[in-house]
């Protein structure tokens, strides 16, 4: 498959080019808004949360909001656009033939190039941010985080891109699941806080919690500078657990990609 | 060798598919399946050289462009085998893979990526695509806002510099001036010259007898003969006249 997409570089290349452009084209910001979205989600929860509700969970509340947040957003518009991915380039699926994973490969990359400078802008600040101190140990989680990040969301894109052709009601339960999907991660509250939750449901449950993918990688980004979030608080074999779950996914969203791809050309 | 080995191929397609959810409990309700098969390409099997020219003619929904976008990989058979020896630049209807937000150069970049040229290369045809395609002062605008002759004026122009050894053309030039459909035919000729192997689908017949060598005949997805072009084309033709008196009566 590799060796396949490794001969379309050039065309990758352009391709994530013309998405992180054309997301952005018109609009006064430009590409700042890599960073506003989040920003402004970011002041949104914080003084819901933080000021209404009063429940300052953790040190330093909005940059833990947003150590949390970048790294969804980075899933969440992968997820929505890559939806898209083949329903969206009608006028190239139907007139020439290339292989077609290219399309929700490139919307990982795009995203990618979004995501990457936001975070260590984030990582920066919160390095000179008094109270938090940087977990140096934790920083081997890194790569890690990314790596499984990028394959599960390759995972669930390849799936959504060509289901959405089939049936367009993908794209209305997508956005509807990433919403529910964006509460049980701990983005706006702490993980900690689930174990020392008063209510009886919430902790019989818990062990349930860490079956979510997205659960294990934001607390791998959070044990950067939130020690008490970390991932190695997470029992072992549920970061195992998830490890296998995303290569598993990978393989079957890409076999279900292969069959429907056969015919895409007819369909779209 | 070879350049296009066609078996046995056959393709259906399904029609009528309600796909609401109300559609799919009634019909999982009457039992009855859910879309009706329709044949769009049956048993077709035939076979073109390597630098060779070849006409594929049929009246409307013939399946001219379903084998066309079969030969193109673009939608896969049901059964048969397609075999391709060469590279292969499909230019289906008009501005073809041309993306409509992009501008003129940006596309021509695109598409050569698509095709798999290299960044060397692609800089080395650009200009002999911009010169082809007289698009010199519009290179800059958006496809969208070309006319319809631009496009595939554009498209054709592309797809004679990627480099492919058999060239799929499909009514493209239906639009085009007469000029640039004489230049269009001539650099046909010049590309048969050279080796490559060019299969044509057209409603314009006379200019098919300068360039082709064979052609085949389709008539509602089936093969109806095969042989020199000026034979197919005359019989073609010849039936023609019979057919609209039958209509008439």
């Amino acid at each position: 498959m590799f060796a396949d997409i490794m001969k379309y570089k050039e065309l990758l290349y352009f391709l994530v080019h013309k998405e992180v452009r054309i997301r952005y084209r018109n609009s006064i910001f430009g590409f700042l808004w890599t960073l506003l979205e989040p920003l402004g989600l970011m002041a949104i929860y914080a003084l819901v949360f933080g000021e209404i509700l009063n429940k300052n969970l953790v040190k330093a509340y909005p940059l833990f909001i947003l150590m949390g947040l970048i790294p969804w957003t980075f899933f969440n518009n992968t997820l929505r656009r890559g939806t898209k991915a083949l329903s969206g380039n009608v006028s190239l699926i139907k007139k020439v033939y290339f292989p077609r994973e290219i399309f929700p490969i490139t919307i990982l990359l795009a995203n990618l190039v979004n995501f990457v400078p936001a975070f260590i802008l984030v990582f920066v600040i919160a390095m000179f941010t008094p109270g938090l101190h940087l977990q140096w140990y934790q920083l081997i989680y890194l790569p890690g985080a990314l790596l499984l990040q990028c394959l599960f969301t390759l995972a669930c894109t390849f799936l959504v891109s060509v289901l959405n052709v089939y049936y367009r009601d993908v794209e209305f339960i997508v956005n509807l699941m990433l919403r529910a999907w964006m509460y049980l991660c701990p983005i706006i509250y702490p993980v900690s806080l689930l174990g020392a939750s008063k209510s009886d449901l919430v902790r019989e449950f818990a062990w349930l919690y860490f079956l979510n993918p997205m659960a294990v990688i934001i607390s791998m980004y959070h044990g950067i500078f939130y020690p008490k979030e970390a991932v190695t608080k997470i029992p072992p074999s549920m970061i195992i657990f998830v490890i296998i779950l995303s290569l598993l996914l990978l393989v079957f969203s890409w076999w279900i990609f292969k069959r429907l791809n056969r015919r895409v050309g007819e369909v779209i | 060798m070879d350049a296009i080995v066609v078996e046995n191929l056959t393709k259906h397609f399904r029609k009528a598919y309600d796909k609401t959810l109300k559609g799919f409990f009634i019909s999982v309700a009457k039992r009855e399946s859910r879309y009706e098969e329709f044949v769009a390409l049956n048993n077709v099997s035939f076979s073109v050289k390597k630098g060779e020219s070849y006409a594929i003619i049929g009246k409307n929904g013939a399946g001219k462009s379903t084998l066309f976008k079969v030969l193109s990989g673009i939608i896969s058979p049901d059964s048969g085998e397609v075999q391709m020896n060469g590279k292969v630049a499909p230019l289906i209807e008009l501005g073809a893979g041309l993306s409509r937000d992009l501008t003129g150069a940006e596309n021509i970049r695109l598409n050569c990526a698509i095709f798999g040229l290299s960044k060397a290369r692609i800089r080395d045809v650009y200009d002999s695509i911009v010169e082809f395609s007289e698009l010199e002062d519009f290179i800059d605008t958006p496809v969208k806002f070309y006319s319809s002759g631009m496009k595939s004026r554009l498209g054709f122009a592309i797809a004679i510099h990627v480099d492919a050894e058999i060239i799929l053309i499909d009514e493209v030039l239906a639009v085009g001036d007469k000029d640039f459909k004489k230049k269009c035919y001539t650099k046909m000729e010049e590309l048969r010259n050279e080796g490559k192997t060019l299969v044509v689908v057209s409603h314009s017949l006379k200019p098919l007898r300068r360039i082709c060598d064979r052609a085949l005949l389709l008539e509602k997805g089936e093969v109806k003969d095969i042989g020199s072009i000026d034979e197919i084309l005359d019989k073609y033709e010849s039936e023609k006249p019979k057919k609209k008196k039958t209509k008439g009566a």
